[in-house]
């Protein structure tokens, strides 16, 4: 259990230290800078480059940020927001997308387990749709809805069929529909909804013909919560596994349907050289997703006996 | 009764037809102003935010002539090397401090400040000293003569209450939480990057509309869309593509308005073979710049490095027509001969490459047009598209590029000794003519406008005799404003100078 639990700590650190590291390096080595960004920036370089580290060699400016990072210290943001701290900068942002990514989570496990209950491997035209629909990338399908959408209500609102809805076309403004929107196209699309009810599929068919639902059922017992139960374990797996996927689904989504959260940040910060930001991000992304790992395990050892005795 | 009735019944409802609402005006920017501080200034859309929080001592009228704001006058010493202004009376900051004589002295010593590094310094240059002679008169001595210095006090003044010196940071407080003396006080900073703004009631002048919003819509494309939505009431600029449907919507206006700006291709004068002012002027004649305008929208193409309506442009300076056989004898006599589809030189073809910003709007359009021109004419073009920090990298930093396609913005000053001085800090291009930078010294020196027009004139005659450019066009602008909002008038430049006026129905 203890070899376990130190595997698992030092799977998280490098992952977080190979996250934060990787988008630096990269933000470092794409040209220019924030500097760059200002009108006088040539006159100001000396200065700024001082002030913000950029006079460091890349190596150091990476492990400055790192160390800072590791006592919680993201700094200020440089050009994004200047002089705000990237915490303030991220802390709703952060909240929106994190509700989202949770939100469309659970809706793609609702989905792909309902679906597999359904199909079971037998029902192929279900499939297919579902194969199809999902086939799209994310930033396709959410311009089509958004765009779709709005022409749509726009000529109901125009022949006088409907009044002004509450939700429509307001960049920016919190909106159910637009969040809605959001939470359905990342649980569907770029294959999102396909792969998960594929493997919630064969996990299901799996589980049914297995030995002990077999003799559930010789027994004449009701065998729907024991596959349930049994099913729990391969969605938390899937969920976690899935999680990292649908973080990068959330830039394209936030950007196309103007929602304010960190993978929208995330896009402006890349072009604005904003490592501090970027930085602020990546780490929060990859602690979700390290996080989603462990909560798949420890569900896992909470359920299935066999893992907490061998721990 | 009912006929006493009916005249105030009657009066009330063309009263309430007549008054303004509490609506927002809402209008779009790409990118929401990361800060709120004039002293840095680096965006079009911080510029047309400070233009409704702050003033200047002095404006510019409806024909863009100087008028006073937060001054009442000024009176010029015989001299011409200083002036006393006078500050208007009973002007309140928005936290409801007193506007002071303090507060122009510290704004133009802020500016001035090395360590506040202000992207504005540039505009108080020519101010030597500024002495506060009482709370509303200040005396300010020139570096050298001044004809009009109420030119060039339209600068923003800002709240010396508010700073603890004069050395200002970027990262300061004030950056959100702005205190000005304009008809609007920054109200909030919305969680959707969008910026409320409120009508500020003790504002020494008239304003009609109470809020205005700021929204943030990054894809210029939904921006019209909006508009036609009527989620937005103001459009700053239409895309060309998309003038024909607004124009055909009733419910929005559009106003043009001309900007101090002009498109150019611009070369590297010091790399080969592009330093050859040959080879650069035979570029220049095999591109029909009538036809690559055309598609991208209406306009005026100019001969030299300022708008056609400028003072200083120089109309005896032909605009270069299309010439196939003298752009062959200018590259033959550069050593270059046609072999095969290109002209080539030592057997390299002579290769242009393109380099142009990505969010410049239609350029791509314009590089593709370019692009199949020159090749048609035995050029090749090989085209690339930058990001902001890239291009400002490459291109501003680096200077490193063969030719750009880009355009250039002026206020008023339309000074360009920037970007054709040699050493100009605009001067990407490393273009240098001792009698350009005599005429540019000389022109920045002089203070009489007669003399600066003639010096300007013949710096545009110059200019285009070198060819360091391909000079192509100034684009007709054009706002889309919904016909609720009534009254408008645009600003060139600061688009909301005159939005006081504006109303909305």
């Amino acid at each position: 259990m203890l070899r376990t639990l130190l595997g698992r700590a030092v799977l998280t650190v490098s992952s977080l230290v190979a996250a934060a590291t990787a988008v630096q390096l990269l933000l470092w080595a794409a040209p220019g800078d924030p500097i760059d960004l200002l009108p006088n920036g040539a006159e100001l370089r000396p200065q700024l480059e001082a002030e913000w580290g950029l006079d460091q060699p890349v190596w150091m400016r990476v492990v400055t940020n790192l160390g800072r990072a590791a006592t919680g210290e993201l700094g200020t943001s440089l050009s994004y927001r200047p002089g705000t701290p990237v915490t303030e900068v991220l802390a709703q942002p952060a909240l929106n997308s994190f509700a989202l990514l949770i939100a469309s989570l659970v809706l793609a496990l609702a989905w792909s387990a309902g679906l597999a209950a359904f199909t079971r491997g037998r029902r192929q035209h279900t499939s297919r749709l579902v194969r199809t629909l999902s086939v799209a990338p994310v930033f396709l399908l959410a311009h089509l809805c958004i765009h779709g959408l709005n022409e749509v209500t726009w000529s109901l609102m125009e022949a006088g069929t409907i009044a002004r809805p509450a939700w429509f076309a307001l960049p920016g403004e919190a909106s159910a529909m637009r969040t809605a929107l959001a939470v359905v196209l990342l649980a569907v699309g770029s294959g999102a909804l396909a792969d998960m009810h594929r493997e919630a599929e064969q996990a299901l068919i799996s589980i049914r013909r297995s030995g002990f639902v077999d003799a559930a059922r010789a027994r004449g017992e009701p065998t729907f919560l024991l596959v349930a139960r049994h099913l729990t374990l391969p969605l938390a797996s899937l969920a976690a596994a899935r999680t990292g996927f649908l973080l990068g689904g959330l830039v394209v989504v936030e950007k196309v349907l103007l929602i304010n959260g960190a993978g929208a940040i995330l896009w402006q910060a890349a072009l604005l050289r904003d490592v501090p930001v970027a930085l602020g991000i990546t780490l929060m992304a990859a602690t979700t997703v390290c996080a989603a790992r462990l909560a798949a395990d420890a569900l896992r050892v909470g359920i299935d006996p066999r893992l907490r005795s061998q721990a | 009764m009912r006929r006493h009735l009916m005249p105030w019944m009657l009066g009330g409802a063309l009263l309430l037809a007549g008054a303004t609402t509490a609506e927002p005006l809402r209008y779009a920017e790409d990118r929401a102003p990361p800060i709120v501080n004039p002293l840095f200034t680096t965006t079009m859309s911080e510029a047309r935010l400070a233009e409704l929080v702050f003033e200047g001592l002095f404006t510019d009228d409806a024909k863009l002539s100087s008028t006073p704001r937060l001054a009442t006058g000024l009176d010029l010493a015989e001299d011409r090397m200083s002036a006393v202004v006078r500050l208007k009376p009973g002007v309140t900051w928005q936290d409801g401090e007193s506007f002071t004589a303090e507060d122009v002295a510290f704004t133009v010593a802020a500016m001035k400040e090395e360590s506040t590094a202000s992207t504005e310094r540039g505009r108080v240059q020519f101010i030597q000293e500024v002495e506060v002679i009482d709370d509303l008169t200040v005396k300010l001595t020139f570096e050298r003569e001044e004809y009009a210095p109420e030119d060039k006090l339209h600068f923003k003044v800002l709240p010396a209450h508010r700073f603890e010196g004069t050395a200002v940071k970027r990262s300061d407080a004030f950056r959100t939480q702005p205190i000005g003396t304009g008809p609007y006080r920054v109200k909030r900073f919305n969680d959707d990057n969008s910026i409320t703004l409120a009508k500020f009631d003790q504002y020494h002048d008239s304003t009609r509309i109470d809020e205005i919003t700021m929204r943030e819509v990054a894809d210029k494309n939904y921006q019209s869309k909006l508009l036609l939505y009527e989620s937005l009431e103001a459009l700053v600029r239409v895309l060309p593509r998309d003038l024909a449907t607004l124009q055909a919507d009733r419910k929005v206006e559009l106003y043009p308005y001309q900007t101090n700006s002009w498109w150019y291709v611009g070369f590297q004068n010091n790399r080969a073979p592009f330093d050859d002012e040959r080879v650069r002027e035979a570029l220049t004649l095999l591109v029909d710049i009538d036809a690559l305008l055309a598609p991208i929208g209406t306009g005026e193409v100019v001969s030299g490095p300022f708008v056609t309506s400028s003072p200083y442009y120089n109309h005896e300076v032909k605009r270069p027509k299309p010439d196939a056989r003298k752009a062959a004898e200018l590259l033959t006599a550069a050593g270059f001969a046609k072999s095969g589809d290109y002209w080539s030189r030592d057997g390299k073809p002579l290769t242009l490459k393109l380099t142009a910003q990505e969010n410049l709007e239609t350029a791509q359009d314009v590089v593709i047009a370019l692009q199949s021109q020159l090749q048609s004419q035995g050029i090749k073009v090989e085209p690339t598209f930058l990001g902001t920090a890239e291009w400002k990298a490459k291109v501003w930093r680096e200077r490193d590029f063969d030719a750009v396609l880009s355009q250039w913005s002026f206020d008023r000053s339309e000074d360009v000794t920037e970007q054709f001085h040699s050493e100009g800090k605009f001067n990407f291009g490393h273009y240098a003519n001792a009698e350009v930078d005599a005429l540019l010294d000389q022109a920045k020196d002089t203070s009489d406008p007669q003399a600066k027009k003639a010096l300007l004139r013949e710096v545009h005659a110059k200019v285009a005799d070198d060819h360091p450019m391909i000079f192509l066009w100034t684009l007709d602008s054009y706002s889309a404003i919904s016909r609720r909002v009534r009254k408008v008038v645009i600003h060139p430049f600061y688009f909301f100078t005159w939005s006081r006026e504006w109303e909305l129905k």
